[in-house]
């Protein structure tokens, strides 16, 4: 209770008022909660440890890609980002970097986020002569278009998102046109998981672009498809991830690099907890398995950070001093 | 403000609320019972609401396939022919000329078959729920709270269950979008009828009218300027609805506003957000016009 109204600003002041020698070690910081599930967790668990092992107070800031990344680079706000994928602003952020205003803390996902065009695994059992994304464009009957079942579809990702453009130029590499193959826009990342959640409860084929880790895919089993060519960064940067590139080829996706970013702010009020942010990194595993309890235990990303912090010890005591370990173990 | 909290006993202090465990359960029943519902009825639903999807495609692909000479002349024709008024007229083919110019025909296109079908939608919907509100307090006190969910709920909220059911694209779009622009249209009209003088109405019986007599040619000629305010409200929702509707897969202007937004492109965003005001002015204007043509006996001037 005390500690549910310590994070009123109220009672803010109130300790402020009173001296507390926790307060001076740490401001207050703004983590920036994204609106994927492997994101959200992050935040909480950076919340909770924040809180909890170094007495910061924490405001949460629901945020996306890139207008969270803006307002960083632009107003210092928030203060943190705890899972930026950094591929999608690398230009802007390396400028921001070299100049001092942001600094690149963690690489949060250790294997890196993991793009890809991806078909339910029923399917691929049902089919196991579809290994690769060629394979499937050859069964346009497999994967109705969700406006018009006499066409085939492949899934685009979100609007305004980077793998929208990469995703065409691959389209338009394999030439799926020709098979029958709409690019379907899904608009947002509802419309996405929400095309895929319709194709499993109604066991149809479903073809598009996904990535990993995320709810989705710890909720509904999906089997990433390969694009028969090594990924070819070269022509991925002159071409594949250019709008309106003349004459794309087939590539594979990168593996995304995913970093924790924090402003300079954020690096002289909380000094104390930059080895943290610093060290701060999991699995692909790992978080797959928290978003697959999260799902089935219908958690929030609150419920999740706490049951990842009661589960996974011994991977987060190796983020943090014993001290601030035992602070956040008495917390839990 | 925490000390309170150690004399009170800890039920004053803490909302006594019904255990995680069991809420939770809760929500996973009614979660996986929505889904058993998907799969036993889904693919017959699709089959149900197959014709409507045709329909959008079909008016799509003529509003998007048809030479842009035509459209323009049609439209021109529309306006001009409902609205008498040749500012009105003028404007139209200045604004929808700009459009063309500026590259977003085809996305105009799109969203323009939308519109007008959430529009026609919500008009046929929205006016006899309002005549049925208008005549009972019954219908009025119970139909009212629906109306204030609608327009609150936050759209996403029957965006998921409508997608897990529809999948992504126009129907559920057409769904989202008359969910949101209806109740004015329906509040509008009941208003309308309920604001008509007693003494007209007393008169109307007095020369022995029947009660469809007297809808059709006291009430809602009476009601028109209201139920016109009603039109135009439930125009102006439905383009501002077309924006979230292309987060579940409709094309057109709403598409390039996301991703605008996504990539923090002011201009991008301006000029097609600018679009769906041209679209909104066109079709209020000329309704409106129409609107006055048809009181042109009554006094009362709708501005």
């Amino acid at each position: 209770m005390k500690k549910l109204l310590a994070s009123t600003i109220l009672a803010a002041g109130l300790y402020a008022l009173a001296g507390s020698a926790q307060a001076a070690e740490c401001g207050e910081v703004s983590i920036a909660e994204m609106n994927w599930a492997s994101a959200g967790v992050a935040a909480q668990v950076d919340k909770f440890i924040l809180e909890n092992g170094y007495g910061c107070t924490v405001t949460l800031v629901t945020g996306d890609t890139m207008p969270t990344f803006a307002s960083m680079n632009e107003k210092a706000q928030p203060d943190m980002a705890p899972e930026l994928w950094v591929n999608a602003v690398r230009t802007p952020l390396d400028a921001a970097i070299k100049e001092g205003r942001l600094i690149e803390a963690a690489k949060i996902l250790s294997e890196g986020g993991v793009e890809g065009w991806w078909i339910p695994k029923f399917l691929a059992d049902a089919h196991p002569d579809i290994k690769t994304v060629q394979d499937a464009l050859k069964h346009p009957e497999l994967f109705p278009a969700p406006e018009d079942s006499s066409k085939a579809a492949v899934h685009n990702c979100p609007s305004g998102w980077n793998c929208q453009v990469s995703t065409a130029n691959l389209y338009k590499a394999l030439n799926a046109e020709k098979d029958g193959f709409l690019l379907v826009d899904t608009g947002s990342a509802a419309g996405l998981d929400g095309s895929i959640a319709n194709a499993f409860e109604k066991k149809t084929g479903w073809l598009g672009y996904y990535w990993a880790p995320t709810a989705i895919l710890g909720k509904y089993e999906m089997t990433r498809l390969s694009f028969g060519v090594d990924h070819d960064k070269a022509d991925w940067d002159a071409c594949t991830a250019v709008p309106d590139c003349p004459n794309p080829k087939v590539n594979s996706y990168p593996v995304s690099d995913v970093y924790t970013v924090v402003t300079k702010s954020f690096a002289d009020k909380a000094s104390v907890a930059m080895d943290y942010v610093k060290a701060r990194k999991w699995d692909n595993g790992t978080v797959n398995k928290v978003l697959a309890w999260m799902d089935q235990n219908q958690g929030t990303n609150e419920d999740g950070a706490k049951h990842f912090l009661a589960e996974f010890p011994d991977m987060w005591t190796q983020w943090v001093s014993p001290e601030v370990a035992e602070k956040v173990k008495a917390a839990l | 403000m925490a000390s309170i909290c150690s004399v009170l006993p800890a039920l004053l202090c803490k909302f006594p609320a019904i255990d995680e465990s069991t809420i939770r359960l809760a929500r996973k029943a009614v979660d996986d019972s929505f889904k058993g519902f998907v799969r036993s009825y889904g693919n017959a639903i699709d089959t149900v609401v197959q014709p409507l999807q045709w329909f959008l495609n079909y008016l799509e692909s003529l509003f998007v396939s048809s030479p842009w000479v035509v459209i323009l002349a049609l439209m021109i024709a529309v306006v001009y022919f409902s609205s008498r008024n040749i500012n009105v007229t003028i404007g139209t083919a200045l604004s929808m000329i700009a459009i063309g110019l500026v590259g977003l025909w085809n996305d105009t296109m799109i969203t323009l078959a939308m519109v007008t079908v959430c529009t026609l939608i919500s008009i046929l919907i929205g006016i006899p729920i309002g005549i049925l509100m208008a005549r009972s307090d019954r219908v009025q006190a119970f139909v009212n709270p629906i109306l204030d969910v609608m327009q609150t709920m936050p759209s996403f909220v029957y965006l998921i269950p409508v997608v897990m059911i529809f999948g992504i694209g126009k129907v559920p779009g057409l769904i989202a979008v008359v969910i949101y622009a209806v109740p004015p249209m329906i509040r509008l009209t009941n208003l309308g009828i309920r604001l008509v003088d007693k003494e007209v109405l007393e008169a109307a019986d007095a020369f022995g009218s029947s009660t469809w007599q007297k809808l059709k040619n006291v009430q809602m000629p009476l009601a028109l300027p209201t139920i016109m305010a009603g039109i135009n409200q439930t125009i102006m929702m439905s383009l501002a609805m077309v924006v979230v509707a292309s987060m579940i897969g409709v094309g057109g202007l709403g598409k390039n506003v996301l991703q605008a937004i996504a990539n923090q492109f002011f201009t991008v965003g301006f000029l097609n957000g600018f679009a769906l005001v041209g679209i909104a002015i066109i079709f209020d204007r000329t309704s409106q016009a129409f609107g006055k043509r048809l009181q042109k006996h009554s006094e009362v001037i709708h501005g």
